[in-house]
Formats: structure tokens, sequence, C-alpha cells
């Protein structure tokens, strides 16, 4: 396999913009041109990218994340681009804590990140981000080693850049950045000079870092926008309507107002809007604000409200998936989004049909880290302090709610406690910033548990009824029809798409009220779950190994063109790799004893292929034990193997726990189980014992780990289970049909 | 009468029309102390955990009052100081366990509890005393970690 090449090519346009600091630190912003179309579209058209560093005297370097962190680990993995660029010595680069957000206006007048993306969500930030940090990071260090060599009078290539000194081997002398910093600002560079570094010489890049905040993190220092506190600001808690679509029907403000402490009790509207993955959605729910001097008066006041609704929706989800089974099963005419090929001639002409109906419910985000945001909204400015995937819309939101010129809002981004997509909605900013603008004065808003689960955006519920033909045992045909809570009809090619040739996707519009958003990996852990276990099913029914049946069926090795999540293109060798990877970390042929088997899937999304096996034990009596995992990514370029396996250990966990347990009920419009008591979550005693990872270095780019890993556990573990005890599984969640 | 124990090595008194108060938001809203999180409020998920003489508690489910007389630990609490991490943290470094961060105080301490109980756990002693909710997944690292830690207190006092 030949890699693409990479784009290394310098615009005439790249600067540097370097300050002193009154310490004697340089400053330096680094604005590049413009991004490539994907990358603009979603960051809103940004024109230049930037990122801040900060050299100090003492040759400490100081960096600011491109984007927040919220486990996916960009903070130490972005500063680990730009530094390894630089030859910083990576022991003494520290990166800033919080994460003000500069924004622009944009052409047409759209509020935008002033310097490059920003925004964490689709496996994308190492992708948007590759070039940039590179280029800002080789520019710097041109920058360094000519000052050094006008200082030393000698030609700036006979000098080398090393763990934040410039040597002259011939001299044997050096200077340190720090040193050479506040001269080296005002040099300008010519963009012919700058020159990317080969692979083999990266020092920091392709090896294990850690987690940049580790130390704060296991002493319990404040991180999270949770943990903040803020001068005079009152805590408010908001008695949200608890069924979809409801109005306040009546409630207790004196009992409220009695509570010692209580200040105000404010009305909050519903709102309904467009919302991904389409159609109208309650985004904001009618709410009983109650502000207080303490989070616990105004908890107390919260219920002092007895607050009582009226006119919520009848929405059932069980009721739903029925309705969801039926348009599967039936005749009805579906938008037809895919047709590849002639679908009904190969099934027409096939050995074996095979027509299977999978399942899965509603999935929860519940963040660890409940929402919450603070807000100071002035007469002519604004201050925002949250966790947020997309902080921009954050000004954007204060504009429309307070009529305050976006530029003009603060906003400063922390650590997420999760996001899971979650983070990316705006229902918490919204209800800060509006109670901030009521009262003329700070507020924190912060949410319950169970708020969080009953107000979700879930991850739609589905069904869909997956038929396959096989040919000469091979597959000729595919047909997936599906029927969901929510989403648009858009046409994207899931993997196999265009492996199998004559394929087609048909898909129900949505009638439900229950809203849905971005889940991690959105919708790709039910389209693996279809497809890989549908493979394995058309494995066993011709009578071939499942891992050699996917290997056989994806040759010829070869690339094919796709509009898929960020990506264009899929090649089934790289795909291939990885099943052969982690087969090969399972000992797959090693037979096991009576009553374990191992599972086999795979997934590609966001441009990286993952794929994994689970070992697992079903008794007599349909006890159900998760033994261990293997998992082996391609995603390109190593940037930190110890954060790839990572996201595949925690991603892979993931999956596992929306698989088995994670199945949110509604009932009259409300959520049923709205707490961990009740909406079952993972334990450590129910995760793998064990997760060993291969990276699979094809020599492409680097992509994003963050979503991809999570996709294929729900095939994993219904296929395992399969090969465990000959039971097929084909609803989730897969704990209600064992003993777990 | 004033809510009198310990925090942290240090004494604290507590007002006493507190009483009905969960020990969580006394730390992190009375005093500051924010390293002991809010996750679910009925004692599920365990970002709250705290040690009460040494054993491990939900601060979201203790009162206040109940918290009287008690020797409390939260996560700042456990090194002596910024040079002397407890062996837990030290292995949580090593191991590299937390992607958010957000729960990992909470199974630090569950950790500390457990192995101080237990200096030596199987993976069943682990499965049963490790039951704070990772949303991330971090299992496979907390396990390791908690083995790296018990290793290390052989050479290192606890």
């Amino acid at each position: 396999m030949r890699p693409p090449a990479t784009a290394t090519h310098l615009d005439r346009r790249s600067f540097l913009k370097a300050s002193l600091s009154a310490a004697g630190a340089l400053l330096i912003s680094i604005p590049l041109p413009p991004r490539s179309s994907l990358a603009a579209r979603t960051a809103g058209a940004s024109s230049a990218w930037c990122v801040y560093l900060t050299l100090h005297p003492d040759n400490t370097a100081e960096l600011m994340s491109p984007v927040m962190e919220m486990g996916q680990f960009m903070r130490t993995t972005g500063p680990m681009i730009l530094a390894d660029e630089m030859d910083l010595d990576w022991s003494r680069v520290t990166v800033t804590k919080d994460e003000p957000v500069r924004m622009i206006r944009n052409d047409t007048g759209e509020v935008a990140y002033e310097f490059g993306q920003s925004s964490a969500g689709g496996s994308q930030t190492v992708r948007n981000n590759w070039d940039y940090m590179r280029r800002a990071g080789a520019t710097v260090r041109r920058m360094l080693l000519e000052e050094a060599a006008a200082r030393w009078q000698v030609p700036a290539d006979t000098l080398i850049a090393r763990d934040s000194f410039v040597i002259d081997p011939n001299g044997d002398r050096r200077l340190s950045y720090g040193e050479l910093a506040a001269k080296a600002a005002s040099r300008q560079v010519q963009p012919e000079q700058i020159e990317l570094k080969q692979r083999a010489d990266y020092r920091i890049m392709g090896k294990d870092a850690g987690v940049v905040d580790i130390r704060d993190i296991v002493m319990g220092r404040p991180l999270f926008a949770i943990d903040e506190d803020y001068p005079n600001a009152l805590q408010a808690v908001i008695e949200r309507a608890p069924a979809l679509h409801a109005e306040i029907a009546s409630y207790n403000k004196d009992a409220a107002l009695a509570i010692p402490g209580v200040r105000h009790i404010i009305e909050l509207p519903r709102k309904v809007e467009d919302h991904w993955p389409g159609g109208d959605a309650q985004v904001l729910a009618a709410g009983i604000a109650v502000l207080a001097d303490s989070l616990w008066a105004a908890m107390q006041g919260r219920k002092a409200l007895q607050a009582q609704w009226k006119n919520a929706t009848t929405d059932d989800s069980t009721q739903q998936i029925q309705e969801f089974h039926r348009l599967v099963a039936g005749n009805g005419v579906a938008n037809k989004l895919v047709d590849d090929g002639d679908v009904d001639a190969a099934f027409a002409t096939a050995d074996l049909v095979l027509d299977h109906t999978y399942e899965k419910p509603l999935f929860a985000h519940a963040c660890m880290e409940p929402h919450n945001c603070i807000a100071d909204v002035r007469s002519d400015s604004a201050t925002v302090i949250a966790g947020h995937q997309v902080p921009h819309w954050i000004a954007r939101e204060v504009e429309l709610i307070a009529g305050i010129d976006a530029l003009k809002v603060k906003v400063i981004g922390k650590r997420m406690g999760g996001g899971f997509g979650r983070r990316s909605e705006l229902d918490f900013i919204r209800e800060a910033v509006t109670l901030s603008h009521r009262i003329k004065g700070p507020v924190k808003v912060t949410w319950t548990r169970e708020d969080e689960i009953q107000r979700d955006f879930f991850d739609a519920a589905a069904v869909m009824r997956v038929r396959a033909a096989i040919k000469d045992k091979r597959i000729v045909g595919w047909q997936h029809r599906q029927a969901q809570t929510r989403g648009r009809p858009e046409a994207s090619d899931y993997f196999p798409a265009k492996v199998v040739s004559n394929y087609r996707v048909e898909q129900f519009a949505a009638t439900s009220n229950i809203p849905c958003g971005p889940w991690r990996a959105p919708t790709q852990l039910q389209w693996a779950f279809a497809t890989e276990s549908m493979l394995d099913e058309l494995a066993h029914a011709t009578g071939q190994d499942p891992l050699a049946f996917r290997l056989q069926w994806l040759q010829p090795y070869r690339e094919y063109e796709i509009k898929n999540w960020a990506a264009k293109s899929i090649h089934s060798g790289r795909m291939a790799k990885c099943y052969e990877a982690a087969a090969r970390l399972a000992d797959w042929k090693r037979p096991r004893p009576k009553g374990t088997g191992l599972g086999i899937a795979g997934h590609f999304t966001f441009g990286t292929y993952a794929a994994c096996v689970l070992e697992v034990s079903v008794g007599d009596t349909d006890e159900l034990k998760i033994l261990r995992a293997w998992g082996a990514i391609d995603c390109g370029f190593a940037i930190n193997p110890n954060h790839i396996r990572s996201q595949m250990e925690g991603g892979f966990v993931d999956g596992l726990n929306a698989a088995l347990f994670n199945d949110v009920q509604v009932s009259a419009g409300r959520v049923v189980n709205d707490n961990f008591n009740t909406l079952r979550w993972m334990r450590l005693r129910e995760a793998p014992m064990s997760i060993e990872v291969e990276i699979v270095d094809s020599g492409y780019d680097p992509t994003g780990v963050g979503e991809p890993p999570l996709a294929p556990a729900g095939a994993a573990l219904a296929n395992a289970i399969f090969a465990a005890c000959g039971k097929r599984v084909r609803r989730m969640p897969i704990a209600a049909s064992f003993k777990i | 009468m004033p809510i009198e124990f310990t925090l942290n090595r240090q004494p604290v008194a507590a007002p006493d029309d507190k009483a009905d108060m969960p020990l969580l938001w006394f730390l992190r809203e009375d005093l500051r102390l924010k390293g002991t999180k809010f996750g679910c409020g009925i004692g599920q998920c365990g970002a709250c955990t705290v040690l009460a003489n040494g054993s491990v508690v939900r601060s979201c489910l203790m009162r206040l009052t109940d918290a009287k007389g008690l020797s409390i630990v939260t996560i700042e609490g456990l090194a002596r100081d910024e040079q002397h991490l407890h062996p837990v943290q030290q292995a949580w470094i090593e191991t590299d366990v937390p992607q958010c961060g957000y729960c990992q105080g909470g199974q630090i301490l569950s950790a500390v509890a457990l192995l101080e109980r237990t200096p030596h756990p199987s993976d069943a002693d682990i499965d049963a005393a490790m039951t704070n909710i990772c949303r991330c997944g971090s299992y496979v690292r907390i396990r390791k970690a908690v083995k790296a830690a018990a290793l290390r207190s052989k050479t290192t006092q606890l």
C-alpha cells in the first residue's frame, strides 16, 4: 500500500506574530492560511489558524492546546505535534489550563474562530490540526536557528535544533530557546526555508506520552467548569418539565421563596427548533428556575416548588420500536438513499439469502460531569465559562438572547467531564445566559443527573432489517432497511458500501418527538452491530470461519471512493489488516473451552479502521461473562501510541456498555430510568479483564481515534456470544437476554 | 452546637443548621474543595467518594451531622504534599489512567481503601471493591493501576 503524498506545501503568506512579554518571554501567534474546505465548513469558514506559544527565558515553553479536552487527549496530542516540529524538550512544556476562545466574524457575518478549528467532535481534531501544528512548529524552529546562526556568524543550515537548544555541532556550543527567543521574534523566515521533519526524525511523536494534566487530576485540583466559582454569582437549579413538550400548570412560588437564601423564581419558556439529525425537536424544556445564594438553598427551593405540568406528548419508546419493526418488515415505501448496482437481480440469482432484523434502543450520554454553565451578561459585554465542544456557538447564543455583540463575549473553555456529543448542545448555555440576562447579574446553572438523562438528546433507537445474498459462497447483494426515532434521511456510505457492489439502503422518515443528537460516533455502533452480525451469520451459514470469510470477502484489497463521515475513500486492505491483527493477538484459532467463544467485528468511520475480538463465556443458564478483548486500529501515523491504545480501551468499553446496558425508556413522553439506579452502567467487574491493542501503521497521515474504536463492540459481543453458546442476539440491550 | 470533624487532618466545625446538608455540598460549596465530584446524587456512581476513618463513603449520601467525630479524607488530602504523592496516585500517573478525569479522584480513594484493607488484592477483590463508574471506560487501566499500587506499597509505606 502506498501512502498518499503528505500535504507539506507551505504558503507564501505564512508569517509569525511575535511579541515580548513584560517578563521577557516570547509570545508567538502563528496565523496560517485557510484550511481544507471541510474544516472551513464546520468551523464557519475561519480565515486563519493560530497557536499560542510562550517561550520563557528559563527555557520552558507554554502552549495553548488548539482544542479543549474531553477525554479525547487533544490537550496532549496537539501540543506534541507542535513541540516535535519545534524540537522542544517535552519535559519543559506545559499547557495552559483554560482556553479563551478567540472569535471573529466571517465574510457572511457569522461568528467563527479567529484562529483554526477549536471544536471537538467528529474525530476531526487531529486531522484538522496536523498540517497546521507541524508548519507552525517548523516555522518557529527556523526562526530560532537563524537567530543562533546570526549570533555565531555561521550558516543556519549547519546548526541543529534539539530538545529546546540550538546546537553548533562544529563549535561544541549551544544556546537555549529561552535565550534566543526574544531576538528570534523579529526574524522573518522565508517560507521556502521552512522544512517539515521526516517521520524518522520525530523525537516526541510516535512515542508514548502521558496526560499533560495528570498531576492535577490525581490531586483533585479544580479543572472542570463545575468546579468554578464566580464572584457574586447566584446558584441556579431548574425544575424542568419532566415530560416532552409539557408546559407549566402550577407551582408554589411562595414556598420556594420562603427557603432562606432563595432570591428569584424565573419561568423559562420551552423552545422547539430544527435539530440534528433532522426535524423539529424540543431543544429546551419549559422550566422554573430557582436562583439562590447557595446551590443547596436552590435545590431546596426547587423541591418546594411542587411544580405541576400539562400538555405532555404521549411518546412511548417501546411502542415506537414496535412500529419500527412493522415498518421494516412491511412493504411500505421508504426513502431509497443508496442503490448501487442491481440489488434485485443479485437477490434473484442468489444461492442463499439471509434476512435478519437488528434492534437498538435509545442511548443516553450520561457525561460524568453534569451540565453546568456560568454566565455573566452585562449591558454590552458578557463572560461565559463552560465546558463545551463547540465554544464559538456560545458567543452566538449570547448575541441572540441578550443582543450583545458576539465578539464582546468572553468565552472561557474548561476541561469537560465527558462530552460524547452531548456537550455540543446549547440548552444549559441558553439557560444560564437567559437567567443572567434577566437578573442582570452572574449566574451559575447546575444540572442534576436526573436532569441530564431526562433532558438528553439521545442516540436514536433503530430497527434495521438486513438482507444479504450469497452466490458461490461470496456476498453478491446487500440491503439495509431501517426505521429510527429521528433522522433526516441522508445518503452516507457506511461500511460495507461499495465493497458490496449491489448495495441498497432504505430509511423511513421519523415521526417521534423524542429529541436525538450526536452521540459518540453517531449511528456507527448500530450500523456495525447490524453489518458485522450479518457478516458473522453469513460465515456460519456457509460453513466458513468468520475471520477467513471477512478476509476473503474484502479481496481484492483496494481503495473505494465513498461519501462517509469525513472520509472520501475506504481501503479494504487496511480493514483486513485490522481484522488480522486483532485475531492474531487473540490467538484466534486456538480452541477455547466449552462455553467460551471469540467474536470478531470491525468498522470504518471518520477515516479510521478498527477491529476487535472479544472473548466471553456463557453458562448453562445464560450467565454471561466478558473475559478479554484484543483490538487493532489503523489511524494512520500514531502520534501518541499510549493514548491511541487508551481510546481503543475506553471506546471499546463504552461500546460494550452501550450494547449491554444503555437503554433509555420513555413512557408518556417521560424518561422512566433517569439515574444510575435504573439506567444500568458498566462497572469495572463487567469490563474486560484486559484489552490488548495493536496499532497498524499503514504510513498514512493521522486520523482520529475518539469514535471509531467504539463502533465494533456491539457486534463483537453478539458474535462472541454465538461462538460461546450458539445463541444469536439481534437485540440490544444484550443484558436483557443474559445474566450479567 | 457546631458539627465537628477532622478533614484532611485539620479540625473543621460546621454550623449545625447545615446538619442535613450532604457532606458533598459542604465540601464543594462551603469549603470550596472541588476535588470531590458530583455525579449522581444517589450514591451510585462514586464520583463523590471520600474516606471516613479509612472506609469508602459516598459523600452525596452522608449528612453532615453523620460526619461528626469522623476523620474525613478527600482527594485533596491524600498526598502529604506536592512532593509526596500517595502510592496510589503515583500508580495512577505511571499507568496514565485518566481520560476525561472527572471520576478519577473517587476511583483513587476507592483503591486506597481497598489496599488499606487488602494490600495484595486478587482480581475478585478488585472487582468487588472498585464499583465507581468511569464513563470513559478506563477500567482496564484502573485495574492495572490498583495492581501497580499494591506492588509499590510492598516497598513504600502507605
